[in-house]
């Protein structure tokens, strides 16, 4: 088991500032939901890396986004 | 048309893999788009790049999405690639990549610019260098440079992380002075190589150093840089990705290095002859920036 990457989508609708998006190293893995005006993740994709942890908590002081561990399909 | 390549039979649509089907329909190929693409699409469509094998966290693939985005017109152009961790990430690219032996790609580059010049007059052809520190400037210095003394119209960017990192950790040339590896133990005992300043003395007509600490930033450096090699001549981007596996950092770590960084050995440094400032200025006009 490994942690991935969680947006929590309230509070990033306040925001919209896309910041993570562009910093995850991962290609397609952070995306912008232009409908709902929020991050997502693709959890499979994710590689529990938390820059966009550092991104969102330690330099814009946001804290949208929290590592959780996943879930494997079923549980 | 070369997109045409990028195009699934009809007849296998149904077993596709989603990955590909998003390729032809959402990535941002130049002639679907109005306007010049950017990275401002990043976060919403499918991007050129796929599930890589690098390190989580690792700041070079981040910013080899941000050139990949940056590209003017992807489907028409040659990325060169040379030994080292970013040849692990070109398999997993959508356009033309081409492996050169290590070293040699901008010998290589120089050759297929030239080629794809005289076999499609008509078409502008972008051919992009990519590769590590130790092969543009170590292993390939010999090449890398020659190919500025030429002339040649190709983009090199070097992905500067100061080691030869997937070989463990061995020196190389652009190792900061006093810096200790796991296989370099007694400390670099010579000052990093000035490479950017190299490339203006040679007579590249741009040439850049930074950190990828900023997306933007990057992305119109490499935009720059791209079409000053249409029309111009030689054009070079120096740029510090960090090797968190092998400075100690954690996966988190790499963005505060490289804005730590951006006060100290890579300071912005940019050099544009002023030829290229002219044909930027021009660009502008045309909406090509």
């Amino acid at each position: 088991m490994y942690y991935v990457a969680k947006v929590d989508s309230d509070k990033c609708a306040d925001y919209k500032c896309n910041m993570c998006t562009l910093y995850c190293p991962e290609a397609n893995t952070l995306m912008f939901d232009k409908e709902n005006n929020t991050s997502w993740v693709d959890e499979d994709r994710c590689k529990g890396c938390a820059l966009c942890v550092y991104v969102c908590t330690d330099l814009l002081d946001r804290s949208c986004i929290t590592m959780e561990m996943a879930q494997a399909a079923g549980e | 048309m070369a997109l045409d390549i990028y195009k699934i039979n009809p007849e296998f649509r149904d077993i596709m893999p989603q990955e590909i089907i998003d390729l032809e329909e959402k990535a941002t190929w130049s002639v679907k788009m109005e306007k010049a693409r950017g990275i401002k699409e990043l976060p919403q469509s499918k991007e050129l790049l796929e599930e890589h094998s690098l390190c989580a966290g690792c700041p070079e693939a981040a910013a080899l999405r941000y050139v990949l985005s940056a590209l003017p017109v992807p489907e028409e152009t040659v990325i060169v690639n040379s030994t080292g961790c970013t040849s692990l990430m070109f398999p997993h690219i959508a356009l033309h990549t081409v492996h050169s032996l290590f070293g040699n790609q901008n010998a290589v580059a120089s050759g297929i610019k030239r080629v794809l010049e005289w076999r499609f007059p008509d078409k502008q052809k972008d051919v992009v260098v990519l590769a590590g520190d130790g092969a543009t400037v170590d292993i390939g210095l010999d090449y890398t440079l020659q190919s500025f003394f030429r002339q040649e119209k190709i983009t090199t960017i070097c992905f500067d992380n100061e080691v030869y990192a997937n070989t463990g950790g061995q020196e190389s040339g652009m190792t900061a002075k006093g810096q200790v590896f796991k296989m370099a133990p007694t400390g670099k005992k010579f000052e990093k190589v000035p490479m950017w300043e190299l490339a203006k003395t040679s007579g590249c007509h741009y040439s850049v150093n930074l950190t990828a600490s900023a997306p933007k930033q990057v992305a119109k450096v490499v935009r720059e840089a791209i079409l000053i090699a249409r029309e111009i001549g030689p054009t070079y981007i120096n740029l510090y990705t960090p090797c968190i596996l092998e400075i100690g950092l954690s996966a988190n770590e790499g963005l505060g290095e490289m804005k730590d960084q951006d006060k100290g050995r890579f300071e912005f440094y940019k050099h544009v002859s002023p030829e290229a400032e002219a044909y930027l200025a021009k660009c502008k006009e045309e909406g090509l920036l």
